[in-house]
């Protein structure tokens, strides 16, 4: 597949993909590491939680998130990084046993302002669970290199 | 530490904390889980890249700024989770040897209309390396618990 460059991701490009098993083990190592609160790493202390069981860090979602935009998008890209994310909401909390995938969609794309030869793409992004259930919506923006200098 | 509700925090309260020494290691552990792009994983590629040399996924800092929080924040206080933020930007590379610190501050809070014993409290957390610059910040929501529906 050739390299996708800016141009490859024109305003209304839809793409969806991913499926991510998210297991009891990984919810735990991963809170325990970054996010030690008792909902995320302690099976009895999140059963007696509002959220009633035992649910994945945001950050975790959030970097899983990452970790499907690089396998799909990024890395067979001319991607320079991200300077941020522009909104970030944890819809429902994630639970052992399901598995989330994306629908990014292209919201703007523009020509870097003084250097000609690269853009910056902003997505939407939804994670949902494998019945549809929405978990996270993100929007976020990549600078690209472009295929051709100067703008379209 | 007294347990902090809705109507004990203070707008304008500003607290720093943490000193997260960031190794090669932990950055390359973290990406090739959730962001294995080369100038995150591959020390050659990483050094050929526009950040000469491995830097840090950024979902690896903001994750690392979790863990902080917990520690420092999130315990003492009634939290009842987050719904997500706002304009999390990263302007500089975190490099394996940095030392990561937070400043957090209360911008607002806000009672909730439909839920009067719960609020949501505005802030800014700000990320800084042993240098004292500036690497990541976010417009963070979290959900806290009243002690009053602040109609008695």
């Amino acid at each position: 597949m050739k390299k996708q460059y800016w141009e490859d991701f024109p305003v209304g490009r839809i793409d969806e993909f991913g499926s991510r098993l998210v297991s009891e083990a990984e919810i735990i190592e991963f809170a325990t590491e970054f996010d030690p609160q008792p909902f995320h790493i302690d099976k009895e202390a999140a059963a007696e939680h509002f959220f009633g069981g035992i649910i994945a860090s945001g950050w975790h979602t959030g970097s899983m998130l990452m970790r499907m935009l690089v396998d799909e998008m990024l890395i067979n890209s001319t991607s320079m990084g991200s300077p941020g994310i522009d909104e970030l909401r944890w819809k429902a909390p994630v639970r052992p046993g399901e598995t989330l995938s994306v629908r990014s969609e292209v919201v703007e794309a523009t020509v870097h302002k003084y250097k000609s030869d690269r853009g910056f793409t902003k997505f939407s992004y939804v994670v949902s669970n494998e019945k549809g259930d929405v978990k996270l919506t993100m929007t976020s923006t990549i600078l690209f290199l472009k295929e051709t200098e100067g703008d379209v | 530490m007294a347990t902090e509700y809705f109507e004990d925090v203070q707008i304008g309260t500003v607290r720093e904390f943490g000193s997260k020494l960031v190794s090669k290691d932990e950055i390359i552990k973290f990406a090739t889980k959730f962001d294995p792009q080369p100038f995150h994983i591959d020390e050659v590629a990483a050094a050929d890249s526009i950040y000469e040399g491995i830097i840090a996924s950024g979902w690896h800092t903001a994750s690392m700024t979790m863990r902080m929080m917990v520690d420092h924040m999130v315990s003492s206080r009634a939290g009842l989770g987050s719904p997500g933020w706002n304009n999390l930007r990263w302007y500089k590379p975190v490099r394996p040897g940095d030392i990561l610190s937070v400043r957090s501050e209360v911008i607002d809070k806000k009672r909730s209309v439909s839920r009067p014993t719960m609020g949501t409290i505005f802030g800014t957390i700000q990320v800084f390396n042993k240098n004292s610059e500036m690497v990541m910040s976010f417009e963070s929501l979290g959900m806290v618990l009243a002690k009053t529906t602040g109609k008695e």
